[in-house]
């Protein structure tokens, strides 16, 4: 894939609409992670400020390609899906194992972008893991941007501290989700989103990974169990005429701290 | 039924139903009761390409096929059937007549800001003694020197209060009867063109539709499209399409009304159950959910023939016959669901009721289309 040295590589993660294990997922029941949007949202405008071509990486099933192609009608230039039979149950660390060894093959690059969590299982992780295997300056929870002549300065907003940074070229982010709206996807880019724009899918072959260094055998923890958590909750009526029901309720909030 | 939409398909319809959820729905009933056009929002969805759903990437649209296109009229009206109605429309018969039947230097000047939606567009045909009968139209465009003076009166213009581009059907060999129509463009702001009062209409309040008039309004004759005597032709090849979109927008609202009941069946309780246990209720949404998908179905085997260069005209007449009576009907039994709840302005299922009413009479009443797939039929 022949791109700019001042591309800008996003990676996305298709999550699953229905967490129904058993359904026969398609295209349709994937989304692309909405902690990602924003960082694809500040590739973008970095493409519309400087020229950068936008690349978007994802790791998933064949038919998780498809947010892929959804990232590419809000605008990317191209995608990578990495797609292999053997990457499943990979952790965040064999996931940032696969991710690295693709985006060392995408070099050279300026930008590496993160959300800074996902929607379907909320670790962090795999943005900085990334970013140290490739040996990249990291700045997490980035807020906004400011372009110097070969490198960003950096707002960074973590519990309720501003921190600015420089960061030079190639540098990881990952991008605080609150910190742009991500555009709406349009109907001027699908048809060249489906059927112009380069979608390639990466096979575990293609990164020259062993199986053992991915999914499974290559991730350093396992999922034991996974069920719904169950909140405990009560519901109770009070009884008695509107005035003793208000009476009720008030010294409950009151002896409860509330009020 | 997805099975039937490609993948850019589907990402089409999800990208204007997360448009819509976010930006139309909210707003659908407050625009309804001010019978107000929202012009934010509509400058939204220009940029978006709503507005050139099928024109060519080359000049200003988005390049998709007719399956999208009814996609995406199904998933506005079924937030906003107004916004529906005008996106339609614009598409239809304002934009694909000039697309079709324009010449390279009018597809240059007017296709652009069209697609945009910088420019609406609105077609004129109806007038006061003029409607199923189109040929009995009364307006003119005669011919002096190199324009043409145009006087028409025309009445329900969708879209007319906004509209900038305006296709005129009017008579340009007052003798030739059918043979004599043709379609000249009328711009808004030409000294003679004016826009009358909005219609204070039942249903799709949200659109602006009006009368508009042409006295002594005179165009260049460069804005005839097509050729002199070609209106009835350009106007049922637009129709064609049209009743496609219109049948869209009969399942979009028909859907909107489905939802709501099937919500509000399992939150009402009556008799000790939610009223959706009761046998009653559950075989009105059993018949809901099976005329809309039926109706449905006849959208998209019409979008298809036509993506496939296939005859099509039927099949949109047949699609626009059963979805706009279908949409009275499922509409009209979201209603009963609701009970007094339903004929209250409280809940949406009273605005789906009024607008899918008109479904049935604007481009082509029911009759109009019995009688048309009729001859389809049996000939003559």
């Amino acid at each position: 894939m022949a791109m700019g040295s001042n591309k800008t590589i996003v990676c996305i993660k298709p999550v699953a609409l229905s967490a129904s294990g058993g359904a026969a997922r398609s295209a349709d029941s994937y989304e692309l992670n909405p902690f990602d949007r924003p960082a694809l949202e500040v590739a973008l405008q970095m493409k519309e400020k400087r020229g950068s071509p936008v690349i978007v990486l994802a790791m998933g099933p064949e038919p998780s390609a498809f947010v892929l192609n959804e990232a590419m009608a809000m605008g990317a230039d191209a995608g990578i899906l990495l797609c292999d039979r053997a990457l499943a149950g990979s952790d965040t660390l064999a996931t940032s194992t696969a991710l690295g060894t693709a985006i060392q093959n995408l070099r050279p690059f300026d930008l590496l972008l993160f959300g800074t969590r996902s929607s379907d299982s909320d670790t962090g992780h795999v943005g900085p893991q990334t970013a140290e295997l490739l040996d990249l300056p990291l700045v997490t929870g980035v807020y906004s941007i400011d372009t110097l002549e070969n490198g960003l300065r950096v707002e960074r907003r973590i519990d309720d501290f501003r921190e600015e940074y420089e960061v030079p070229f190639p540098a990881a982010l990952t991008i605080q989700s609150g910190s742009v709206r991500p555009r709406d996807i349009g109907l001027l880019e699908m048809v060249p989103a489906f059927e112009e724009k380069e979608l390639l899918t990466w096979r575990l072959k293609d990164l020259g990974l062993s199986p053992e260094s991915v999914g499974e055998p290559g991730s350093a923890t396992a999922v034991i169990s996974l069920s719904k958590a169950q909140r405990a909750r009560t519901c109770e009526f009070l009884t008695g005429s509107n005035e003793e029901q208000v009476d009720r309720l008030l010294s409950r909030l009151l002896a409860s701290g509330l009020l | 039924m997805d099975t039937l939409l490609s993948e850019k398909n589907r990402a089409v319809r999800r990208s204007v139903r997360s448009f819509c959820d976010e930006e139309v729905y909210p707003i659908a009933r407050e625009i309804d009761r001010e019978a107000s056009f929202p012009w934010e929002v509509v400058e939204k969805m220009g940029k978006l390409g709503y507005f050139g759903v099928q024109v060519p990437k080359e000049l200003g649209g988005a390049g998709l096929d007719t399956m999208s296109y009814v996609l995406v009229i199904e998933e506005i009206s079924k937030a906003c059937a107004s916004l529906g109605l005008c996106v339609t429309v614009h598409n239809s018969v304002a934009v694909f007549p000039i697309l079709t039947f324009g010449n390279e230097e009018q597809k240059r000047k007017w296709i652009p800001p069209l697609a945009r939606g910088e420019k609406i567009g609105a077609f004129c045909l109806t007038e006061p003694n003029a409607g199923s009968d189109a040929s009995a139209i009364e307006a003119t465009a005669i011919r002096r020197g190199d324009r043409y003076t145009i006087n028409a009166n025309k009445v329900f213009v969708t879209n007319g209060g906004v509209a900038d581009i305006c296709l005129i059907f009017a008579r340009t060999d007052p003798e030739a009867g059918a043979k004599g129509i043709s379609v000249v463009v009328a711009e808004r702001g030409t000294p003679g063109f004016v826009v009358g009062d909005l219609e204070d209409l039942c249903g799709m309040r949200a659109n602006p539709v009006t009368s508009i008039r042409l006295y002594d309004c005179t165009v260049p004759l460069k804005n005839l499209v097509g050729k002199e005597g070609m209106g009835l032709k350009i106007g049922l090849a637009a129709l064609d399409i049209g009743r496609t979109g219109i049948a869209a927008q009969a399942v979009g609202i028909a859907q909107a009304a489905l939802e709501e009941a099937v919500k509000y069946s399992r939150q009402r309780r009556q008799f000790g159950v939610p009223i959706a246990r009761h046998q009653a209720i559950a075989a009105m949404i059993a018949d809901m959910a099976t005329q809309v998908d039926a109706a449905r179905l006849m959208v998209y085997r019409s979008a298809t023939l036509r993506d496939r260069d296939k005859p099509f005209s039927q099949a949109s007449a047949m699609a626009k016959l059963f979805a706009s009576e279908t949409s009275t009907k499922v509409t009209d039994m979201a209603v009963q669901i609701h009970g007094g709840y339903g004929y209250s302005r409280l809940y949406p299922v009273e605005r789906y009721y009024r607008d899918a009413r008109v479904t049935r009479i604007y481009e082509g009443t029911s009759e109009i289309h019995r009688m048309v797939i009729s001859k389809g039929i049996l000939g003559g």
